[in-house]
């Protein structure tokens, strides 16, 4: 889980061009969208994307989006338990 | 009036389809995608012609318009977002990497088409503001009527399903896979459409026998809030509903019909729901849209929505939101769920945009004794600032060069263009929008300004080329199932413009357009015609980016010069009077034809003959590296008719070829106009040349012709 969360705060900082934002300061439980980090609709869609494109992973409820972009550990637990076997 | 639409291929068909209210919508088959959706798509006759299918169904719609219409438009005012956007992609997945594959790529290629066609030789306007563009193409019509610039002028816009838009939305998740059922409680997003729609405009004392309807009144604003997401209370809608109403002089209470925007999206209808109990309270007319029958086809379907709101008038119905079975309570309203027959005398109709650029009109039958007050006509502006952007540098650098005789071409570093800009809030952006900001904060330093800007006026040729290159790029490889939403969103023309509405609070009008090479001139020409509806401070800017596989594939002027230049320029401005500055001019704007020349009327524009050569030191010329024949014999005649004998500066030969180099000329030429000086590198005399208090004239030749004056 550890990897996983580190993969995905990378993804974040780069599909979001965080460039202020270094993935360690991103804390685990922090509030993302609406958050300091200034994560808004349009970078949603945007890392609603990413993880249909790196986790064949597709998010079509604006519900079940809210939940798993709240902070770093839903969308990893999201991730975990709903990646194909066969992804990386 | 003429229309193209999934309903039919004419007005009539478009009428009867409206009285049976069914949904046009069908299942995607223009071109091949892994799910095909509902769309509103055109059925189209085959055609030989080698045009794309945009350029294709204007010609259509304006036929139909200028039928039987006797003399010749005087001016064409057109609004969209795709131009020849679906033969680029094709082409582009051909592998074809030649720019004479591309002619007909730019937004502007389908006006100048229609003005060859239809033999009009005065001003050929061109406006992108999403999915507003064709209400805010005919609100500049109109603007210019008022103004006497002309008696009959072709307005509307024409827009082709391409994939950029088909896939672009989707991926925005703002598409409903059932089709679009505005105002419907269960509604889950747009149908992404097509059409083409024209409407002639004349200004007469007395209405002409075959007039359906008259426009009244029109308003603008800009929502400044966001790129895609609107005024959650529909503060910028109802700004422009209302502005409409009050340029029309009539209260909520005289509208008998609204014409919504009504795209189907779950947040777009609720604002605009909002909008109208903002504005009507608990007492809102019979309203509907027409996207759950037709789809939303983007830059046409302001027009086609004005042209379905006068057939109401004149046929005195009412069509149905077609799509909405359950209305959503949440509106606090019930749009019209069947057509009826109603006498109808006034009508509002709206179109809201991405970026949040609003655009109403107000129209009413013509028996009305409705008497239009003649408008100031175009305003000259104050120059209070000024800023741009070359490969050389900002103004006091690119000045520096030019001022010693040598070019400023080339291209600065992404960086370089990024430094007076915070990484917050310039994440998103890609090389163009990030020009524009830093023009825009640069001139607003050097105006000294503490509020404001009020309205932006924002040209470009091209557009974010990084944004569409990148969309369309990561769609191919990914067999379209993926690309970027930011860089969707980015893609438009109108993007930047928006971007600066929102950080500067802007929220008058915001206004793009895509002209090719004369971007900057219509975009100055637009803000003179506006200036007097505006109170405060506002820009006037232009900008084009260099994008390494698309910039040498679509401008061909750029074969005419191997340096890759790129830049930009803006003005600081006002309408009122300070003659501690600069003023420029409205513009000349014209499009010569093969029957008749421009260059007369122009001199004429400018006060003939003896008052350019004493009031006018020198000449800053635009000529475009692919018109350089045609720029040639146009400068020749205006040279034997004015016997101007000043200096003459083909500026490109310093900015390098990029279209809205223009923009670059009008901000050195206000510094020199302030400086009361012309280098002596610009004069050819070898010394320095005093203007005497005379002015600067930039001459815009080649496809189109401008002419601006800068004056002390």
């Amino acid at each position: 889980m550890e990897s996983l969360l580190q993969e995905l705060k990378e993804k974040i900082v780069s599909t979001l061009n965080l460039t202020e934002v270094s993935p360690e300061d991103i804390d685990d439980n922090e509030q993302l969208v609406g958050g300091r980090l200034g994560v808004d609709s349009i970078d949603v869609l945007e890392l609603v994307i990413m993880l249909e494109r790196d986790y064949s992973i597709k998010i079509e409820d604006r519900e079940v989006g809210s939940m798993v972009f709240a902070n770093l550990k839903n969308l990893a637990d999201y991730v975990a338990a709903n990646k194909p076997e066969s992804s990386n | 009036m003429g229309a193209v639409s999934p309903a039919g291929n004419n007005l009539a068909e478009l009428s009867s389809a409206l009285r049976q209210a069914e949904s046009s919508l069908r299942t995607l088959s223009l071109f091949s995608a892994p799910v095909p959706l509902p769309v509103g798509e055109i059925s189209e006759e085959p055609k030989e012609e080698d045009l794309p299918r945009t350029h294709r169904l204007a010609t259509v719609a304006a036929e139909e318009a200028l039928h039987n219409s006797g003399a010749e438009p005087d001016a064409i005012v057109l609004g969209g977002t795709t131009g020849g956007m679906l033969t680029t992609e094709e082409r582009l997945r051909g592998k074809q990497h030649d720019p004479s594959s591309f002619p007909w790529h730019g937004l502007i290629t389908v006006a100048n088409h229609l003005a060859r066609t239809f033999n009009c030789s005065g001003p050929v306007i061109n406006v992108s503001t999403a999915c507003s563009s064709s209400t805010l193409a005919i609100k500049i019509a109109f603007d210019m009527l008022r103004a006497g610039r002309g008696r009959r002028i072709l307005a509307g816009g024409a827009d082709s399903l391409c994939r950029l838009t088909y896939h672009g939305f989707r991926l925005l998740q703002l598409v409903d896979p059932q089709g679009a059922k505005p105002f419907d409680r269960d509604r889950q997003g747009m149908s992404v459409g097509e059409g083409a729609a024209m409407l002639l405009l004349v200004a007469e004392d007395s209405p002409p026998a075959e007039a359906v309807a008259e426009i009244v009144g029109g308003g603008l604003s800009c929502d400044a809030f966001h790129a895609t997401t609107p005024h959650p209370q529909g503060r910028g809608a109802s700004g422009s509903m209302r502005a409409a109403m009050e340029d029309a002089g009539i209260s909520e209470a005289d509208i008998d019909y609204i014409n919504l925007h009504g795209t189907g999206t779950p947040d777009g209808d609720l604002s605009e729901a909002r909008a109208l109990s903002r504005l009507f309270g608990p007492h809102v007319p019979h309203a509907s849209s027409v996207k759950g029958m037709l789809g939303h086809s983007l830059g046409a379907a302001g027009a086609m929505e004005t042209i379905i709101s006068a057939l109401s008038i004149a046929d005195g119905f009412i069509p149905a939101n077609t799509g909405c079975n359950n209305p959503d309570k949440d509106m606090g309203w019930v749009p019209c769920l069947s057509p009826m027959r109603k006498d109808t005398h006034s009508v509002l109709t709206s179109s809201f945009g991405f970026g949040g650029n609003n655009a109403s009109l107000v129209l009413q039958g013509k028996e009305g004794d409705k008497k239009h007050p003649t408008t100031k006509g175009l305003s000259s502006l104050t120059v209070k600032g000024t800023a741009c952007l070359t490969g050389g540098g900002d103004l006091k650098q690119s000045l520096g060069l030019v001022g010693k005789g040598r070019a400023c071409k080339g291209l600065l570093s992404d960086q370089e263009i990024s430094t007076q800009l915070e990484p917050a809030t310039v994440r998103r952006m890609k090389r163009l929008p990030r020009m524009a900001l830093s023009l825009a904060k640069s001139a607003r330093n050097d105006a000294q300004a503490s509020s404001g800007p009020e309205a932006v006026f924002w040209g470009t040729g091209w557009g974010p080329l990084s944004e569409t290159h990148d969309f369309l790029n990561k769609l191919e490889q990914t067999g379209d199932q993926l690309s970027s939403a930011m860089d969707f969103i980015g893609a438009v023309h109108n993007a930047p413009a928006g971007n600066l509405g929102t950080y500067f609070q802007a929220e008058g009008p915001n206004i793009t357009t895509t002209a090719g090479d004369y971007s900057f001139e219509q975009a100055l020409y637009t803000a003179c015609l506006l200036s007097d509806q505006l109170k405060e401070d506002f820009l006037v800017l232009a900008a084009e980016e260099y994008q390494q596989s698309f910039s040498p594939l679509f401008d061909s002027s750029l074969q005419a010069d191997p340096t890759p230049s790129d830049g930009g320029g803006a003005l600081w401005v006002t309408a009122a009077e300070d003659r501690r500055h600069p003023k420029i001019m409205p513009p000349f704007l014209a499009f010569p034809t093969e029957s008749s020349s421009v260059i007369p009327r122009l001199i004429q524009s400018l006060g003939g003959p003896e008052r350019i050569r004493e009031e006018i030191g020198a000449i800053f010329l635009g000529i475009p590296g692919q018109f350089r024949s045609s720029a040639r014999e146009q400068l020749q005649e205006f040279l034997t008719i004015t016997e101007f004998q000043g200096p003459m500066v083909d500026y490109r030969l310093w900015t390098g070829e990029f279209a809205s180099a223009s923009v670059v000329a009008a901000v050195l030429a206000v510094q020199l106009v302030r400086e009361g000086n012309i280098p002596a590198p610009l004069t050819y005399g070898g010394e320095d040349l005093p203007l005497r208090d005379r002015g600067i004239l930039l001459l815009g030749l080649g496809e189109h012709v401008t002419a601006t004056r800068i004056t002390p």
